[in-house]
């Protein structure tokens, strides 16, 4: 029970307006990442992914860090021990990246280690300019985990991401724009607001139209381009059998805004 | 054709076969199995049916056994109710034979599917044979067509690990013909069948039968029994057919025989 109570207050999870909003709640630490996080992080995400009210994730720090990375103090402890870790990490991570809806990171601050494989894993990623991503993995001796060797080349390329994470030096958050890393640069007054309305605005969109972009993309991650275009047609005619889709049509044909229904965004699990 | 655990429905010339019951992810009882060789038997056995399709419906293919059934079991009493030698007619089954696979195809489950000629899997398809986890192995085939068709180190990767794979790996493997949005695999399986139901049948029965013996021959065999069924074919009117509408230019209509 103890445990439970705990794993609710390291991570403040509430859904407002469609919106899904889990803040990482160890401002004392910098929100550094020991198990009762993680496997808080991992209930929120599970619970944002099944709840059908839920059409937009948002993850953000509490206090002035996104997330610190692990909690080198649990490293030595029985609690560190990598597999329980891997496990934990991979839940947290695919799920993020394969939940059929779009998950939005609000870069509140530093984001390192597995902090920084947090954000990179959402779909867009709006930071303060303080804000900046940290992989010094080397400076202690290790090797790079949490799905950066993968997230990261991705968005920026392989020399630069093997330049950070050879280095251990930051990508400072105009810089990490510049490179399409984060999608904009916000004032810290103005992050919660323009991440609140972007995520808003997409969770008044057609859900179910939103999750098949992401299911495509991410298919055709691994694909050859016919394979993705065939993906893509599939799902298209999928989408034309929805209400949402004849919404749009009477919307645009009789000049007016459309109203989504929207709905579950994901594939009949 | 009513039956409890199976729905049968005829597409034209496709017959679709529904596992039908969700509540247990179609765990697959001696009922349902007695079913669905009857429904597959007779669908092979009408002139119309050109072409099937296997599935379990939009959630789930099969998690396989009625382990709660088996459990207290001896070796005599399962060897005399022989439940995983009774698939005899789904592998015997001579036409084409389409698993359309969501979710979790697991234990007898993933048999099922290997025992088909195309897998058409949706996007959250997952299979495995997960039997090692409970003291056993598989029984209908898992330890044997697993290999014959991704070799064998994947093959004892899933028997002897008992984790499940998924669908874009099954792809890679070659153990799945084609991936697609959960939402469509029923349909994509049932025009996979349309198409394949259009061909010349006695053709397509051959060639099954030839790809079939490739993986149980020499290959000297393999070749005869191949040579022999392509000049069989010459006998029949749908190769006179097919020939003279390529010449001509236009559709065939193949009519069977």
């Amino acid at each position: 029970m103890a445990e439970a109570k705990t794993a609710v207050e390291v991570v403040r999870y509430t859904v407002e307006n469609g919106v899904a909003w889990i803040r990482l709640n160890r401002p004392e630490t910098m929100n550094a990442v020991n198990g009762a996080l993680r496997r808080a992080l991992a209930d929120s995400v599970k619970q944002a992914d099944r709840d059908e009210a839920v059409k937009v994730v948002v993850v953000t720090g509490e206090g002035r860090a996104f997330c610190a990375g692990a909690d080198v103090r649990e490293f030595q402890s029985r609690e560190g021990a990598l597999e329980g870790i891997q496990q934990d990490y991979e839940f947290l991570l695919s799920r993020l990246w394969s939940m059929a809806k779009p998950t939005i990171a609000a870069m509140n601050g530093v984001a390192a280690g597995i902090g920084a494989s947090l954000a990179l894993v959402c779909d867009l990623r709006y930071a303060v300019p303080q804000a900046s991503f940290v992989e010094a993995f080397v400076k202690i001796g290790l090797t790079v985990d949490g799905g950066a060797t993968w997230l990261l080349p991705r968005l920026l390329g392989s020399a630069k991401a093997l330049e950070l994470f050879y280095t251990g030096d930051p990508l400072n958050a105009a810089e990490a724009e510049r490179l399409g890393v984060v999608n904009r640069v916000v004032e810290p007054e103005r992050l919660e607001p323009t991440v609140r309305e972007l995520a808003e605005r997409l969770a008044a969109g057609p859900s179910h139209a939103l999750g098949a972009i992401k299911r495509s993309v991410g298919y055709a991650m691994n694909a050859t381009l016919e394979e993705a275009m065939e993906f893509e047609f599939h799902l298209q005619g999928v989408q034309m059998r929805r209400v949402d889709f004849k919404e749009g049509v009477a919307a645009f044909l009789e000049k007016r805004q459309p109203r989504f229904q929207g709905g579950g965004s994901g594939p009949p699990a | 054709m009513e039956y409890e655990n199976v729905l049968v429905d005829l597409d034209g010339p496709v017959g679709v076969v529904t596992l039908n019951r969700p509540r247990v992810l179609n765990a697959l009882s001696p009922v349902l199995v007695g079913e669905l060789n009857d429904a597959l038997g007779r669908l092979d056995a009408d002139p119309e049916v050109r072409a099937a399709v296997l599935t379990g419906g939009p959630r789930v293919f099969a998690a396989g056994a009625d382990i709660g059934d088996m459990s207290e079991r001896s070796p005599v009493e399962q060897l005399q109710r022989d439940q995983t030698g009774r698939w005899g007619p789904v592998a015997a089954f001579t036409k084409p034979l389409i698993a359309a696979v969501n979710g979790y195809a697991l234990g007898g489950g993933c048999e099922l599917a290997l025992m088909c000629d195309l897998i058409v899997a949706g996007d959250s398809a997952r299979f495995g044979q997960p039997e090692i986890n409970l003291g056993i192995i598989p029984g209908a085939g898992g330890t044997q067509r697993w290999p014959r068709t991704v070799g064998k180190y994947v093959a004892m990767e899933v028997n002897l690990g008992g984790a499940p794979i998924t669908a874009q790996r099954a792809y890679q493997l070659g153990l799945v013909n084609k991936v697609v949005p959960a939402e469509v695999t029923i349909e994509v399986a049932r025009g996979i069948a349309h198409q394949l139901a259009a061909k010349a049948p006695v053709a397509l029965r051959l060639a099954k039968e030839s790809v079939n013996r490739a993986l149980e021959t020499s290959l000297q065999e393999g070749l005869a029994v191949e040579r022999k069924n392509f000049y069989f074919l010459f006998a029949t009117e749908d190769q006179k057919e097919g020939m003279r509408a390529f010449l001509e230019k236009r559709k065939a209509q193949f009519a069977g025989r």
